[in-house]
């Protein structure tokens, strides 16, 4: 075991990070403030990605045209789907439940438009990767992780610096008081849900740009990210990220030291370790 | 009259919890609800406040009627709480809590006077205002929930047992602190198991039992009174 692939695998797992972060923002957000856990927002990543898989293959609509078209899409989309939790009065504990109907309902959607079979969306550059000494970094990847960093920078400062951020974290902690300084908690919960919706669409892009697609590759993700968006801390977008990170070099340390089929054991037996042990940066 | 609530009916679900209540605050007033654990006192400031729905009644300010207005657009109306417990928003700033309470229009255009006042006021606050309001003792964290309060302007401060919990000094420092709040021009409604305090700072008392209010008058009056004096002054 050279020192290289050492550090090559540990750069691998930094970047695969960027994926893990970028899926557990949005989750990490709408459960915290939103107090709903949102699993069809992997299935709705997905979406995204066949989406854009589906315009660049076929009609030769390059991937930042088709985000551009299904990132406010997907916006509207949160709305409704906001709006049925609303209507419904949905629970935390329920809106597992419905969501998890959702993601079923969306990957027989998937299967049934584009099959079960794996599909790769090629494009020219998908190859591409930059050099730094004996290391390679694949661009693509390393545009995930800047995407996962700057919506994270960008959710922290929304929630921490801005009057409406601070609405709706104080709307989360305690409602009714909230409501009687005049925070119109439903109005913020709509647009949070919408940008949430929104993130998805961004896991999106880069989950078609640097993965292989299919129905099945939706459930996969779910332990993992729920792994990282509990680590990082329910509601903290860059705490998400840095656990992302942690895991995702975590796993591909395993995969090259151990052995690849440990991988998965990975997350979960930090995820445990961290809550039996409950270090107090946590 | 500045607030007016008229047969004012509360319920928690099936539950009643408050019969025909009526009350009245003039400008410029401290008005106390006084009555034992239960009795409805919470429900009746919460209602007001816009924070519990009544299933009946009315609730004007300024002749502007309340009760049937979305809860968060109340306060647009110059009401503002200092709620049982303070309810903080414990995970924020001191500087944090008080910008919150002037989120809504007129309040946020003079924010910074408004903190101003409060620093003037409760000067421990200016050198506490990054500290996490959660980890303040128990009177400083009145004062950030008093604070936050004014911050909103309110034309009355509805205040829940803002006594609760805390050292007989502090309590002291409370009650003088309404009084200078009061003299700013602004009425208080103010709920209290701390009777004799509650008496001795009103103009106008009601006493409230089993949700429905009972008697009201000049304090000096309910303090003559011999059963309101057996009931809860112990004497």
């Amino acid at each position: 075991m050279s020192f290289t692939l050492l550090t090559q695998s540990a750069v691998g797992g930094l970047l695969l990070g960027g994926i893990y972060g970028l899926l557990a923002l949005g989750l990490s957000l709408s459960w915290g403030l939103l107090r709903l856990v949102n699993l069809s927002h992997f299935a709705l990543a997905f979406l995204g990605a066949y989406l854009i898989y589906h315009l660049g293959t076929n009609y030769g609509v390059p991937a930042w045209l088709s985000a551009l078209i299904i990132l406010p899409a997907f916006f509207l989309v949160g709305l409704a789907l906001h709006a049925l939790f609303v209507h419904f009065k949905v629970s935390e504990f329920a809106s597992m439940l419905v969501t998890f109907g959702l993601t079923i309902l969306i990957e027989s959607l998937i299967q049934w438009i584009w099959s079960a079979d794996f599909l790769k969306y090629e494009t020219s550059y998908a190859q591409e990767s930059l050099r730094i000494g004996p290391l390679y970094v694949p661009i693509l990847e390393l545009l995930t992780l800047v995407a996962a960093a700057v919506l994270a920078a960008a959710a922290w400062f929304g929630l921490n610096r801005t009057t409406l951020g601070k609405a709706l974290r104080a709307a989360a902690h305690d409602g009714p008081i909230a409501a009687a300084f005049g925070i119109n908690a439903k109005r913020l919960s709509y647009v949070l849900a919408g940008l949430c919706a929104a993130s998805a669409g961004v896991a999106g892009l880069f989950i078609a740009l640097t993965s292989t697609l299919a129905p099945s590759q939706i459930e996969s993700w779910i332990g993992v990210v729920f792994a990282v968006v509990i680590i990082g801390g329910l509601a903290n977008p860059v705490g998400a990220l840095a656990a992302g990170m942690l895991i995702g070099v975590s796993e591909a340390l395993t995969m090259a030291v151990v052995n690849p089929a440990w991988a998965p054991l990975v997350a979960f037996s930090i995820l445990i370790i961290l809550l039996l042990w409950r270090p107090k940066w946590l | 009259m500045l607030l007016e609530v008229r047969n004012l009916h509360v319920a928690y679900g099936d539950a009643p919890a408050l019969w025909e209540a009526a009350l009245d605050i003039g400008a410029g007033q401290i008005v106390s609800v006084v009555g034992p654990n239960g009795a409805g006192k919470s429900t009746l400031i919460n209602a007001i406040a816009g924070i519990l729905r009544p299933t009946h009644g009315e609730i004007r300010i300024d002749g502007a009627e309340i009760a049937r207005i979305p809860g968060y657009r109340v306060c647009d109306h110059g009401i503002a709480i200092v709620p049982e417990g303070r309810r903080l928003f414990t995970h924020m700033t001191v500087l944090e809590n008080l910008e919150l309470g002037s989120y809504r229009g007129a309040a946020r255009a003079v924010r910074d006077e408004g903190i101003e006042e409060v620093f003037s006021l409760f000067p421990i606050l200016r050198e506490r205002q990054n500290q996490i309001s959660g980890s303040m003792s128990g009177g400083q964290q009145q004062m950030v929930a008093i604070g936050r309060a004014l911050m909103a302007r309110p034309r009355v401060l509805l205040m829940d047992e803002p006594s609760l919990g805390l050292s007989p000094a502090v309590v002291e420092d409370m009650f003088k602190i309404i009084r200078m709040i009061n003299e700013r021009g602004v009425a208080v409604l103010l709920v209290e198991q701390n009777i004799n305090k509650a008496l001795e700072i009103a103009h106008h008392a009601y006493v409230i039992e089993q949700g429905r209010i009972v008697t009201s008058g000049q304090p000096s009056t309910l303090l003559s009174n011999p059963r309101i004096r057996e009931a809860y002054l112990g004497i």
